[in-house]
């Protein structure tokens, strides 16, 4: 059995469903996405999986166990909403959390001074919480969450709020905890991340489940639709193709949407009729747009 | 029980820690330290110098007498001056009250013609007449000259007059119906238990007073700063929260042990030791039972409120709404405190008796009943069965709330979500 696994997983709210029927299998060493817009579930289903909450039916097994409170010690978690003691010295509560997560204070030590290196914040171990920016916050946030080398790990929307290069040095961290074995409940609204770092994904909205499964796999079932291309000079009458629904001129040229894929080859010829062609691509769907589509909203224009 | 240790250290080392704490501690020690010292800074101020009282002439010759009491004293506290009359009333009054202007005498006293009981009415005007130490010295030499010239006329000696004046002597012994023969708490006994009760009574309201807002106001941090998502991650709610109220209870403890000497220190500086010998608490004359009972009484006591403080600690989000949340608990404690001042003087009443079982009360009034009368033992057993039964079940409730609470946000839950809340999270 994967290190987690969540079966006909559900949690009612008085009347209100907050998670239906939800199935989730994170293997070792995967970073699983849960996606959904806001309020579709996902703090519910990661509350359930941290123990916190109790599901009303359905079985969250754990390395194929049941939930009991000494797993705290293998879970890690980055909360959505970030909390430190602002009062309290980096050092201080860093080694509070790890001891609590079942460490040696000796052992803490040593790592959370490694990651503060690696985080290229070593002067921050003598600092307080509210003295450091935001984005070194998160860090530290961060360091909290996984100094203990968490088996099942557990982000909600861990790079939200922070510059490029700290995104970039984030996403590297992660990467190196999955590539060590852990498997990692991963939420965000930025899909290029997903894109980056998930094999498989789950879109929840309004508490069900309407996408699962290996990313790779969605992309191709949905159809391509869209064309960029790239022409030397302007090329006219791209819209009165049969199957073309729309045309977007662009600086570099123009972004195609069809209704048909046999359309593609239509356009292909009449822009190499009128002018020479740079580029012509039939574009995979972007995990943005398969989002929109599954959670019903308008696509973006 | 691991981290229970964890969350006790790291509780009680972020306190002693906190400038706030140890600048709050300064401030005390330093009010304690002046209150102590206040009854010595006023005999610094007060003079020994004796009152100066003008008196009119009269015809009895009682302003004489006066005098001569007053003079013969050991030490001099009053110093009676007799001014001639003016001839008339007003006359009188003008030069008396010149004399107070011109800060010659405090006030001074005028016999009227009017006799009561074979004396006349005297009349004592100051511009201060709530100089209470004075005016008792004035009635009490007038009785003496009152009570002379009675024994005069009755011709009485002097052993006569010596044995018709000496007080009665009256011992006091507390005894106790359920007893054996011949048992009882001395006066003094009575003396060191009700100072006990006092102390009792006062450390456990400063503990559960100082602590009980610290409990409180650290776990609403906590939430407000949403350090409690990751906390209740990793250890269960049940140890955060007794790690919380232990940890709380040590501060609280050292807080107090420190203000203790503190007030030792003060007490035992040569300026303050005739202080000390007025009160007359000789610490032998403590029971050793009574001193289990404190003991147990302070714990139970501060356990339940502490335990209830958490609790309320949890469902507010914000520290802003915290001082009107624990309300109804801080004046649970009041209500508590001043009914046991109050049982002090009069520890037999039905008020005490009853208070004496009810769980948020008992472990101050118990205590007293305990300390100033005795109690029947199976009195103490109920009451102490009963605090006790509140207490696991205060602290079950309060650790389901605690779990419900903690991860609610926004404005305070009503009592429906609360209890749909406490049935959805695990304990």
């Amino acid at each position: 059995m994967q290190p987690l696994t969540l079966q006909n997983v559900t949690k009612v709210y008085g009347n209100t469903t907050a998670v239906d029927n939800i199935n989730i299998e994170v293997g070792r060493g995967e970073i699983y996405a849960l996606l959904g817009a806001n309020g579709a579930g996902k703090t519910t289903t990661m509350r359930m999986v941290l123990g916190l909450i109790n599901p009303d039916s359905g079985r969250i097994y754990y390395e194929g166990k049941d939930y009991s409170q000494d797993l705290t010690r293998i879970l890690g978690y980055l909360p959505e909403e970030r909390g430190l003691y602002p009062k309290v010295r980096v050092c201080d509560q860093i080694l509070y959390l790890a001891q609590l997560k079942g460490m040696k204070k000796k052992d803490a030590d040593h790592n959370l001074k490694e990651w503060l290196e690696k985080f290229s914040v070593p002067e921050y171990y003598n600092k307080k919480i509210e003295e450091l920016s935001k984005g070194n916050q998160q860090k530290i946030q961060f360091i909290a969450a996984i100094i203990h080398k968490p088996r099942i790990l557990v982000l909600d929307e861990a790079f939200s709020g922070l510059d490029p290069v700290n995104v970039e040095l984030l996403k590297e961290t992660v990467k190196q905890l999955r590539d060590e074995g852990a498997s990692i409940v991963f939420s965000t609204h930025r899909m290029e991340h997903v894109e980056e770092l998930c094999r498989n994904v789950c879109i929840l909205h309004k508490s069900k489940t309407v996408l699962t499964g290996n990313l790779k796999e969605i992309k191709n079932s949905f159809p391509k639709e869209r064309i960029m291309l790239s022409t030397s000079e302007e090329v006219s009458g791209l819209g009165d193709i049969d199957g073309i629904h729309k045309v977007i001129p662009h600086e570099s040229g123009y972004e195609l949407f069809m209704t048909n894929p046999n359309a593609a080859g239509k356009v292909l010829q009449e822009a190499m009729k009128q002018s020479t062609v740079q580029r012509f691509e039939i574009m995979e769907p972007t995990l943005n747009e398969i989002f929109i589509k599954a959670v019903g909203g308008e696509r973006h224009e | 029980m691991n981290n229970l240790t964890t969350v006790l250290s790291f509780t009680i080392g972020n306190k002693f820690r906190s400038k706030a704490f140890i600048i709050t501690t300064i401030i005390l020690a330093l009010i304690v330290s002046i209150g102590v010292n206040v009854p010595y800074l006023i005999t610094l101020f007060k003079s020994d110098k004796a009152t100066n009282i003008g008196m009119l002439a009269d015809g009895a010759n009682i302003a004489e007498q006066l005098k001569v009491h007053y003079d013969s004293a050991e030490k001099i506290e009053v110093n009676l001056i007799i001014l001639p009359q003016e001839g008339s009333a007003d006359a009188n009054e003008v030069m008396l009250k010149k004399q107070i202007a011109d800060g010659k005498i405090e006030g001074y006293l005028i016999a009227s013609d009017e006799i009561s009981f074979g004396f006349p009415i005297i009349t004592y005007q100051s511009e201060d007449t709530m100089d209470f130490g004075t005016i008792n010295r004035l009635q009490n030499g007038l009785q003496q000259i009152k009570l002379g010239m009675v024994v005069q006329d009755l011709g009485l000696t002097n052993d006569q007059l010596a044995t018709l004046s000496s007080p009665v002597q009256m011992e006091k012994v507390q005894i106790s119906t359920t007893g054996g023969l011949g048992d009882g708490k001395s006066e003094e006994q009575i003396a060191a238990a009700s100072a006990m009760v006092y102390v009792l009574i006062i450390l456990l309201f400063m503990a559960v007073m100082i602590s009980g807002q610290l409990i409180a106001t650290e776990i609403t941090a906590e939430k407000s700063s949403r350090v409690m998502e990751i906390l209740i991650t990793s250890v269960s709610p049940l140890t955060q929260m007794f790690g919380k109220i232990i940890g709380m209870f040590t501060v609280a403890l050292s807080q107090i042990v420190l203000l203790g000497a503190v007030i030792a220190i003060n007490i035992s500086l040569p300026h303050n030791k005739d202080a000390l010998k007025e009160l007359n608490i000789n610490l032998t004359n403590i029971d050793s039972n009574l001193l289990l009972y404190a003991i147990f009484f302070f714990l139970t006591g501060y356990f339940l409120y502490a335990t209830m403080f958490a609790a309320v600690g949890s469902i507010v989000s914000r520290t802003e709404d915290l001082g009107q949340a624990i309300l109804p608990i801080t004046m649970l404690t009041m209500v508590g405190y001043f009914i046991a001042i109050y049982g002090i003087q009069d520890p037999n009443s039905m008020l005490i008796k009853i208070t004496s079982f009810i769980p948020f009360f008992s472990p101050f009034i118990m205590f007293l009943r305990l300390g100033t009368t005795d109690p029947a033992m199976w009195e103490v057993v109920v009451s102490f069965a009963i605090l006790l039964v509140t207490i696991l079940g205060i602290g079950w409730l309060a650790a389901k709330i605690y779990r419900a609470g903690v991860l609610m946000y926004g404005k305070r839950p009503s009592l429906k979500e609360l209890v749909k809340a406490m049935r959805a999270y695990r304990v």
